[in-house]
C-alpha cells in the first residue's frame, strides 16, 4: 500500500494535486465548484475528474443531463439589431402608420416575417390595422411578452446561455419557442444538452492527501523556468514541480556520420598511423593499368577472375602512357630487360586500351609506382566494380583495401613483419598465420590467415613481392611489397551485419539506428 | 580458381598415405590449395586450387604427385618425354603412330599433340578424372577449348597414319557422340550441345579441323566433339589414344605433358606420337610429343637471399627445391667466398610445369620448400610519413560540417539503372557512362549524379520518422570527349531535406552555412534543370564556375520515385571548391 501511495503521490498532475489539497473525502465535486474555487476550465476539470477516477480515487455519485439554450447567429443579431418584433414597433412609434409591404421595404424584414411578427402582436393587442390597410399601434402596455424577450436575450448574452433550471414555467415556455434542436439558423435560441456529474472523494484519497503535506506539495508548483521568472526574479518565490525523470523522452533526430564510414575512415587513418600515403584515381580504367601493367598475360585464364566490366562508349582510351606501355608490351612478349622470358605472345596493343570499370584495387598500386618515393609507402580504399551476380556475399561494386611497400628493405621476412603489423594493429588478430599464395603479379605471394578474437581464423588478405615485370617496366628497380586486406567482413563484424548488401543500404532508419562497435 | 574432386581413398593411394583433415589442409597449403569440403558419405574431396600457372595440379594423379614428391623426395623419372630433335627412332617404333597435319589447318587450329596409352583396363574413376582434366585443362588453362581442346579415343580402331585435316565443313559427316545419325559440321554447330557451346570457335573459318585415320574413320571434330564410334571409351578399354589441338604450342605441350604424367602415374605405358607438320613450328616440322619442351632458368644464391631476407646453404636450396619436385644444380664461376656469391641455381623445370618465367619464380619455391614457418617476421624500419590525399581531408571537413547542419551521413553503390539514374531523373544521359556487357540491367550505368542515390534511399524509407536529412560523399562518373580515357570521375557532396515544409529557403541556407564554414565564396544563378521546380533552382558559381545546383525536387521526379514528401536537394562538386 505505502508503495502504491508513493507511485500515485509520484504520478499526480500538479492539478489533481490542487483538488486533492482543496477538498477533504467525501465532498462532492463537480465541473462548476472547480471552475469557481480553483478557477479551473471546464476542460482542467474534466481532465482531473478522469484521472482521479482512473486512480480509484474518485467515485461517481450521479449523472444528469441539464438542457441549456444558447444564442444562435440569428439570436446574436436580434440581441445587437433588436428582434423583428421590437423593429416594427420602433418604426411605427417613430414614423407612423404605415402598410406592411412599405413597412417590410423600410426594414428589410421578408413580408413572411414581418407578417408573423405583426400577427403576434395584434393577437396580443399591441398593433391592429387602419381602413388604409395600414398598421397603427393600439395598446404599448399589452407588450410585455416583447419584453420578456429582450429580458432573455440580454440574460444569454451576458452568461453564454440560458440554463433550463434558472428559467421560471413561463420563460421556459417562451424560450422553447424560439428554439430548435441542432444549430436551426431560424430559431435565435439553439438546445444544448450536457451532462452533469457529480463525484465524491474517496476515503482513501486521504492516504494521498496526508502523503502531500508531508511532502509540502500544494500543486502550485512550476512547470518551466521561464526566461521572464529569471528577468523578474520571480523564481524566488515559486517551487518546482518534480519531473518523472523516468518518463521515456522523446526522440532526437540528429546528424551524424554513417557507422561503415566511420569503418573506412578508421582504417584509413590506422594506415596513416602507420605510414602510408592514401592514393586515389578513376573509375574508369584500361585494360593496360588494370591487367596489363599487372603482368597478367592477355590471354591468361588468370584474366577471368577478374571478368570486368566494359565500357560502351568510347571503347578505347585515346592513348596509353609512354614509354610504360612500349616497356610492358615488351615485357609480356619476351620479358624486355627483366630477367624474365616474358609470356611468349603478341601483345595486343589494341586490347590495352579498352576501357573497363576498375576491377582492382591495385590498378592504383601500379599506376603510383612511376611516381613514388623510395622508400614509400602507399595505400587506397578504392571502389572496385565486379562482373558478380549480386548476393548478401557479392556486389557489383565494393571497396578493395590495397598498398605498396617500396624500398631497399624490402623482402620476406619483412614483408611478413608488415602482415603482422596489419592484422594486430587494423584487424586485433590474436594470432597470424602466413601461407603461400597465387597472385599474377606478385612472386612470391603469401596470404595472411588471422584469429579473430571474435571471427576466429580467416583470410585477412593477400600480398606478395611485386613481379620484376610489373616494376621494372613502370621503372623502379627495388622491391615492392603490394598488399591488399579484405576488410568486408571486419566491416560486417563490426556492425553487426551478415549481408554486404546492408553495408549500402538505402533505408534511413536502418542507417539511422545502426552503430558500430 | 580452380576447383576439383578428388576420391579420397584412390587420392591416398597415390600419395602413398592417408591424411586426416588437418594434415591436408596443411600440406595443401604448399600447393595453394585449400580444403573446400569433405564429404565422408562418398569418401569426396572438393579441393580448391588457387594458382593458374600450375594446372597440373588439377588432377587426382597431379595433385598427389605433388604431395609424394613432399613426403619423400622422390622426383618420378619419365623416359618416354623427346627432346627437340628426336624421331620416333629413339623410341624403336618409328612410323606406327604418327599425324600428319594438312597445310590448310597453319591458320585456324594449327598446332596438334598426341601419344597412346596401354595399360589395365580404364575403370568408372579414371574415366571420371579424365573428363575431370578435360574440363579443367581445356575449360580453365585452355580457356573454353579456345587454345586447347582434347580428344581420347579407343586406340585399337584407329589406323595410322591420322589425319588432321581442314575440310568443308558441310561436305564433311560424321556421326558425333551422343546423336544417333550422322550430321555434317555445319550442323553439328548449329544442333549439338556442344557445337551450340564451342562451335564459334571455328565458325569464323571457312574449312574446320577434322580428325581422321587412314581409312578415313572420323576421331573427331576438335575443338567440339568426337565421333561416337572410334571417340566413344569405355570402361574396359586399355588402349587409348590422346590427341590435344590448339593454337600456342607450349601451352598445348604442357597440357599433353600433364595428362602424359598422369596417365604414367597410374600404371600405363605412354607411346609416343610423331606429328609431321607441313609448316615451320617453334619446335621444327617433326615433332614427338609428350615433347619436353621447357628451358631451364636461373637464380642467384645472392637474389634469393636478397628476397628471402636470410642466408641459405646451396644444399639449403637445393633439398627445398626437391621437395617442390625440381630438379636443379648449383653452378658457380669463382673460387671460395667469391664463388659462394656469384653461385647460381639452375632448375630444369618438371615435364609438367611451365611457370618458371623468371628467377623470382624459383624463389618462391625455395621460400614454399623451406617452409614458412621458417621465416619470422621482421619489423620494418624504413620511415615514411602517412598522409591522407587532398579530396579525403576536405571531404571529412564537409562530412563534419553536414552533421553539424543535422544531416545524416549515407554511403550508397555506384552502378544503377537506365530507369533510376535517368528516366526518373528526366535527365537526357548523354553524359553517363553505360556498361557494354552489364550482368544485369539493374547495374548497368555508372552514376553522374549522387541526386538519383538519395531519391532512392528517400523512396524506401517513408516510414522513418520525419524530417529526413541525408548527405553522401562520393564519386560520379561522366563522360567527358576532351578526357584521354573519355571520362571523368569526380568527387561529389549530395545532399538532400524532406520535410513537409522543405523549400527553397531550406536548402539555400544549408548550403550557405557549408561555404561559410568552408571559406567558400559563391553565387546562385538561375537555371533550367527539368529534376527541380522552374524558378526554384540555382546553379551555385565559385569563382564563376557552376561547381553545383541547389533547388526543390520536381513532384514530377518525386512523383517518378514514389516520393509523398516535398524534397529538396542539392550537390556540389567538391574538387572545385578548395
Amino acid at each position: 500500500m505505502g508503495n502504491d501511495i508513493v507511485g500515485i503521490v509520484q504520478s499526480l498532475h500538479p492539478l489533481e494535486v490542487r483538488v486533492l489539497r482543496a477538498f477533504r473525502p467525501g465532498s462532492i465535486l463537480t465541473v462548476d465548484l472547480l471552475q469557481k474555487n480553483l478557477s479551473f476550465n471546464t476542460g482542467q476539470a474534466n481532465q482531473v475528474f478522469s484521472w482521479l477516477l482512473a486512480k480509484g480515487l474518485l467515485d461517481e455519485t450521479s449523472r444528469k443531463t441539464v438542457r441549456f439554450y444558447e444564442l444562435t447567429d440569428l439570436g446574436k443579431e436580434w440581441v445587437q439589431k433588436g428582434t423583428p418584433e421590437e423593429r416594427l414597433l420602433n418604426h411605427l412609434k417613430s414614423s407612423g402608420p404605415a402598410t406592411l409591404p412599405e413597412l417590410s421595404r423600410a426594414l428589410s424584414i421578408e413580408n413572411k416575417d414581418l407578417g408573423s411578427a405583426y400577427g403576434a402582436l395584434s393577437k396580443e393587442g399591441v398593433l391592429g390595422m387602419n381602413d388604409q390597410k395600414q398598421v397603427v399601434l393600439k395598446d404599448l402596455g399589452k407588450a410585455s411578452r416583447l419584453n420578456q424577450v429582450r429580458k432573455l436575450l440580454d440574460r444569454a448574452v451576458q452568461k453564454g446561455f440560458l440554463a433550463e433550471q434558472d428559467l421560471s414555467a413561463e420563460e421556459l415556455t417562451l424560450v422553447q419557442g424560439m428554439s430548435k434542436k441542432r444549430g436551426a439558423t431560424d430559431s435565435p435560441f439553439r438546445t444544448v444538452e450536457r451532462d452533469e456529474v457529480e463525484y465524491r472523494l474517496r476515503a482513501e484519497a486521504s492516504e494521498v492527501q496526508k502523503e502531500l503535506e508531508r511532502r509540502g506539495l500544494t500543486g502550485e508548483e512550476v512547470g518551466a523556468l521561464t526566461p521572464e521568472m529569471l528577468t523578474k526574479k520571480t523564481w524566488k518565490q515559486v517551487v518546482f514541480r518534480k519531473y518523472n525523470i523516468k518518463t521515456p523522452p522523446t526522440r532526437v533526430l540528429m546528424g551524424r556520420t554513417n557507422a561503415y564510414c566511420d569503418f573506412l575512415r578508421s582504417v584509413k587513418d590506422k594506415l596513416c598511423s602507420l605510414g602510408f600515403e592514401e592514393f586515389d584515381g578513376p573509375l574508369v580504367e584500361t585494360e593496360f593499368w588494370n591487367s596489363d601493367a599487372l603482368f597478367m598475360p592477355q590471354f591468361h585464364s588468370a584474366r577471368d577472375i577478374h571478368d570486368v566490366y566494359y565500357v560502351k562508349d568510347p571503347t578505347h582510351a585515346k592513348e596509353i602512357e609512354q614509354p610504360y606501355l612500349d616497356q610492358v608490351a615488351a615485357a609480356h612478349e619476351h620479358g624486355w630487360k627483366t630477367g624474365s622470358r616474358g609470356w611468349n605472345y603478341s601483345f595486343d596493343r589494341d586490347f590495352t586500351r579498352r576501357l573497363i570499370l576498375r576491377s582492382q584495387g591495385t590498378v592504383l598500386s601500379a599506376k603510383q609506382l612511376p611516381k613514388a618515393k623510395i622508400p614509400g609507402k602507399y595505400f587506397g580504399i578504392v571502389r572496385c566494380f565486379r562482373y558478380d551476380q549480386v548476393d548478401a556475399t557479392h556486389l557489383s561494386d565494393f571497396y578493395q583495401t590495397e598498398g605498396i611497400v617500396i624500398g631497399e628493405s624490402v623482402n620476406l621476412k619483412t614483408h611478413l613483419g608488415f602482415l603482422r603489423m596489419f592484422a594486430e594493429e587494423i584487424a586485433g588478430a590474436t594470432e597470424v598465420k602466413y601461407v603461400p599464395g597465387y597472385f599474377p603479379f606478385t612472386e612470391p605471394s603469401i596470404e595472411v590467415h588471422i584469429k579473430h578474437p571474435v571471427l576466429g581464423w580467416f583470410e585477412l588478405g593477400g600480398s606478395g613481392i611485386f613481379r620484376p615485370e610489373v616494376t621494372e617496366p613502370l621503372g623502379v628497380h627495388v622491391p615492392v611489397l603490394a598488399w591488399g586486406i579484405g576488410i568486408d567482413r571486419m566491416a560486417l563484424m563490426h556492425l553487426g551485419l551478415n549481408d554486404l548488401r546492408e553495408l549500402f543500404s538505402y533505408n534511413i532508419e536502418h542507417v539511422r539506428l545502426r552503430k558500430g562497435k | 580458381m580452380p576447383k576439383i574432386e578428388v576420391k579420397k581413398e584412390r587420392f591416398y593411394r597415390l600419395i602413398g598415405k592417408p591424411y586426416d583433415r588437418d594434415t591436408l589442409e596443411a600440406k595443401l597449403t604448399f600447393a595453394k590449395g585449400e580444403v573446400d569440403d569433405v564429404d565422408e558419405q562418398t569418401g569426396v574431396l572438393k579441393l580448391e586450387l588457387n594458382d593458374t600457372n600450375r594446372p597440373d595440379l588439377w588432377s587426382t594423379a597431379g595433385l598427389a604427385r605433388f604431395l609424394r614428391i613432399l613426403e619423400t623426395g622422390r622426383i618420378p623419372e619419365y623416359t618416354f618425354f623427346s627432346r627437340p630433335g628426336d624421331s620416333l627412332d629413339r623410341h624403336g617404333s618409328r612410323g606406327i603412330r604418327t599425324v600428319v597435319v594438312d597445310p590448310a589447318l597453319k591458320d585456324i587450329r594449327p598446332y596438334i599433340a598426341a601419344f597412346a596409352v596401354q595399360g589395365p583396363p580404364v575403370d568408372a574413376n579414371t574415366l571420371e578424372d579424365l573428363i575431370q582434366s578435360q574440363e579443367k585443362l581445356c575449360g580453365n588453362y585452355g580457356r573454353k577449348r579456345k587454345t586447347i581442346a582434347m580428344g581420347i579415343y579407343r586406340s585399337t580402331l584407329i589406323q595410322y597414319p591420322v589425319h588432321y585435316d581442314a575440310v568443308d565443313p558441310e561436305q564433311t559427316k560424321f556421326q558425333p557422340l551422343g546423336f544417333d545419325r550422322v550430321m555434317n559440321l555445319l550442323e553439328i554447330n548449329r544442333e549439338h550441345p556442344k557445337g551450340q557451346e564451342y562451335g564459334h570457335i571455328v565458325a569464323g573459318f571457312s574449312k574446320f579441323p577434322f580428325l581422321q585415320d587412314a581409312k578415313g574413320e572420323c576421331l573427331s571434330f576438335p575443338p567440339i566433339i568426337n565421333s561416337a564410334t572410334i571417340g566413344a571409351v569405355e570402361p574396359g578399354d586399355t588402349e587409348l589414344f590422346i590427341e590435344l589441338t590448339g593454337t600456342d604450342m607450349d601451352s598445348l605441350f604442357l597440357a599433353t605433358n600433364i595428362v602424359a604424367c598422369d596417365f604414367a602415374d597410374l600404371g600405363y605405358t605412354i607411346l609416343p606420337v610423331e606429328v609431321q607438320y607441313p609448316y615451320d613450328t617453334p619446335y621444327g616440322r617433326k615433332v614427338v610429343t609428350p615433347f619436353y619442351f621447357q628451358e631451364p632458368q636461373r637464380v642467384s644464391i645472392a637474389a634469393i637471399e636478397k628476397l628471402l631476407g636470410e642466408a641459405f646453404t646451396s644444399e639449403q636450396v637445393l633439398a627445398a627445391l626437391k621437395r617442390m619436385g625440381n630438379r636443379a644444380e648449383i653452378r658457380s664461376a669463382g673460387k671460395g667466398n667469391e664463388a659462394s656469391r656469384s653461385a647460381e641455381v639452375v632448375l630444369y623445370p618438371p615435364e609438367y610445369r611451365n611457370d618458371f618465367l623468371h628467377g623470382v619464380d624459383i624463389i618462391e619455391d625455395v621460400m614454399i620448400g623451406v617452409g614458412m614457418d621458417h621465416f619470422k617476421p621482421v619489423t620494418p624500419t624504413d620511415f615514411t610519413v602517412g598522409r591522407l590525399t587532398d579530396s579525403e581531408t576536405f571531404a571529412r571537413k564537409v562530412v563534419v560540417l553536414m552533421v553539424g547542419l543535422g544531416f545524416q551521413e549515407m554511403i550508397f553503390n555506384y552502378l544503377g539503372s537506365r530507369k533510376d539514374f535517368i528516366e526518373k531523373m528526366r535527365i537526357s544521359g548523354e553524359d553517363l557512362i553505360q556498361i557494354a556487357n552489364p550482368m544485369s540491367e539493374n547495374y548497368e550505368f555508372v552514376r553522374n549524379s549522387i541526386l538519383p542515390s538519395l531519391l532512392q534511399a528517400e523512396s524506401v524509407s517513408a516510414s522513418a520518422p520525419y524530417p529526413h536529412h541525408i548527405f553522401e560523399v562520393g564519386k560520379v562518373a561522366k563522360k567527358d570527349p576532351s578526357d584521354v580515357y573519355g571520362s571523368k570521375t569526380y568527387n561529389y557532396l549530395g545532399f538532400l531535406s524532406a520535410q513537409s515544409d522543405a523549400g527553397f529557403n531550406l536548402i539555400s541556407a544549408q548550403l550557405g552555412a557549408l561555404l561559410y564554414y568552408l571559406n567558400v565564396e559563391y553565387t546562385l544563378e538561375e537555371v533550367e534543370d527539368p529534376r527541380f521546380i522552374p524558378g526554384r533552382v540555382a546553379a551555385v558559381l565559385v569563382r564563376g564556375k557552376p561547381v553545383g545546383v541547389i533547388g526543390e525536387v520536381a513532384p514530377e521526379v518525386l512523383e517518378n520515385w514514389g516520393i509523398e514528401m516535398p524534397c529538396t536537394a542539392g550537390e556540389l562538386c567538391l574538387d572545385w571548391l578548395y
